[in-house]
């Protein structure tokens, strides 16, 4: 059912966890559809992701594609992240049982709201800083 | 190679030896095609008949001649639900089921329902049970069949079989059960039960796949479902599987021979599993009746873990188990059968079932636990789920 890629890569995600000090957290899906996804990036002061995590509640496709999405992610300007889109990534998977296609969607929704998050951050931040 | 447990026994068990060596013969040597006239075919008929015999007496049949033999519990099902429809249309076209039978039961409901019969879901409780009041609520004077699974390959659960049949009974309704999960873990007599038409299955009780039969007390009418033969007693066209009843045949002798025996293995082995699950892992749910089930099958719910995942880890350490049923496990909908019985989808996402065979040790389990605890552990320590708020 699942390449040996797919497999290899849900038995061992290379980007699987929280990330400290994360400056923009994506969120997709929900509970009760079955898959909730978290992205999570570090922007440095240029404007480039230096690192990005996940954590995923789903099946097998559902954390591949998270994890290749951080992949694709870290060494990224936010312009470039916000080009990724979900043919990038079933690209990057391979061939995968039509059904489990959504989580390409819910990983691209995730990173648009992770880079929308960290530009909203930033604003916050700025504004504060005007105030004082 | 890695250390392997199959605990998917609820979707095929492997063949025993007794059973292998009674088909081995009739590739071969007893060949005869069991409808030919001369010696090969009457010597092939001769083993059809014994295997008949078997599964007769094991559910105590009237007679032989009741056992109608199928190429499995699907096509026995099909024809059970659409034949007996089908001969009863001129006294109405009501049947009663309910929402957690097999999809050989509910998709035939379905074909019945486009060619314009009414079809009564009945619900389920939270244990999977189906309500005695409501079956007799539904009934009506256009009520041809009612059919109930006699456990549900789900969850385990057993229905109350007896008295439903008999509630038919009382209306004058044709009763049949669905007993593929049942057969070889509860003790079904035919005549007791007051069942009239009754699926059953080799494969789920150490016999070969592709052999079935559907047992139709004297008396009650069916159309055929598969025509192009004079084989069982022109009900059923096609050339009969000789090895395969001959298999089935030995399985059912076997299963109810050692059915007090097998069942106190799985007991035994189903409660020290549960014991060590509930000490090792947290946010776990056990779906199904607590006592009304059968102890070959578990069925677990793992809180803030995806079912397909857990399946996968598991597998990948050699552990073989089932996200539902095999007929099914390819969907990414909910069961069917957790969704009758209330469980939310969130909790239904997590649920995988826990089937055993009579051979499964102690050692066996605690591998088990082990990799369980572990995969459980390592997808909730990425779950972007979290405890808080949870019961």
């Amino acid at each position: 059912m699942y390449s040996s890629y797919i497999l290899e890569r849900f038995q061992r995600p290379r980007f699987a966890g929280g990330l400290r000090g994360a400056n923009g957290t994506g969120k997709a899906g929900s509970e009760e559809d079955g898959d909730v996804i978290k992205i999570y990036i570090l922007v440095d002061e240029t404007g480039l992701i230096t690192s990005a995590k996940f954590k995923a509640y789903g099946g097998v496709c559902t954390i591949v594609a998270c994890d290749i999405a951080c992949d694709m992610l870290i060494g990224k300007t936010l312009e470039d992240a916000l080009r990724i889109n979900n043919i990038d990534i079933l690209e990057r998977m391979g061939e995968i049982p039509e059904s489990k296609e959504y989580t390409s969607l819910l990983v691209e929704e995730a990173i648009k709201n992770s880079v929308e998050d960290f530009y909203k951050r930033k604003e916050r931040e700025e504004r504060k800083n005007q105030i004082n | 190679m890695g250390r392997k447990v199959y605990l998917d026994n609820a979707s095929t068990t492997y063949v025993s030896s007794e059973v292998l060596a009674e088909m081995l013969p009739c590739f071969n040597a007893i060949y005869g095609n069991s409808n030919s006239l001369h010696s090969f075919g009457r010597e092939a008929s001769a083993i059809v008949d014994r295997a008949r015999d078997r599964i007769a007496h094991a559910i105590n049949a009237a007679k032989s001649n009741e056992i109608y033999f199928t190429s499995g519990g699907t096509e026995a099902d099909n024809w059970a639900i659409k034949g007996i429809a089908h001969a009863y249309s001129n006294k109405g076209k009501h049947i009663i089921t309910s929402q957690i039978e097999h999809h050989a039961i509910l998709d035939a409901c379905k074909q019945l329902e486009e060619e314009g019969y009414e079809v009564t879901y009945l619900p389920v409780d939270k244990f999977g049970l189906v309500n005695i009041v409501d079956l007799i609520h539904s009934i009506k004077k256009e009520t041809t069949l009612i059919s109930i699974m006699t456990v549900n390959n789900e969850v385990g659960t057993i229905q109350n079989i007896k008295a439903i049949a008999k509630i038919a009974h009382d209306y004058g309704v044709i009763f049949h059960t669905d007993a593929v999960q049942a057969l070889g873990a509860v003790h079904i007599d035919v005549q007791d039960m007051e069942i009239d038409a009754m699926t059953l299955s080799a494969h789920k009780i150490y016999g070969p796949k592709g052999a079935g039969c559907l047992y139709l007390k004297n008396g009650t009418r069916i159309e055929n479902l598969i025509v192009g033969g004079s084989q069982e007693r022109t009900k059923r066209g096609g050339t009969l599987n000789v090895p395969a009843i001959a298999g089935f045949g030995k399985a059912v002798e076997v299963a109810t021979r050692d059915l007090v025996i097998n069942q106190q293995k799985l007991r035994s082995i189903r409660d020290y599993f549960l014991r060590n699950v509930e000490e090792k892992i947290e946010f776990v749910h056990l779906n199904g009746h607590p006592q009304q089930k059968i102890n070959g099958i578990v069925n677990l719910s793992f809180e803030m873990v995806d079912k397909e995942s857990l399946l996968m880890l598991l597998d990948m350490e050699g552990i073989a188990v089932s996200t539902g049923s095999a007929c099914t496990s390819n969907s990414i909908e909910p069961s069917h059968v957790l969704k009758a019985m209330g469980v939310e989808d969130v909790v239904a996402n997590g649920s995988i079932r826990f089937s055993f065979n009579k051979n499964v040790s102690r050692s066996d389990i605690d591998y088990v636990v082990e990799v369980l605890v572990n995969s459980v552990s390592k997808l909730r320590a990425i779950s972007a789920l979290t405890k808080a708020g949870r019961k």
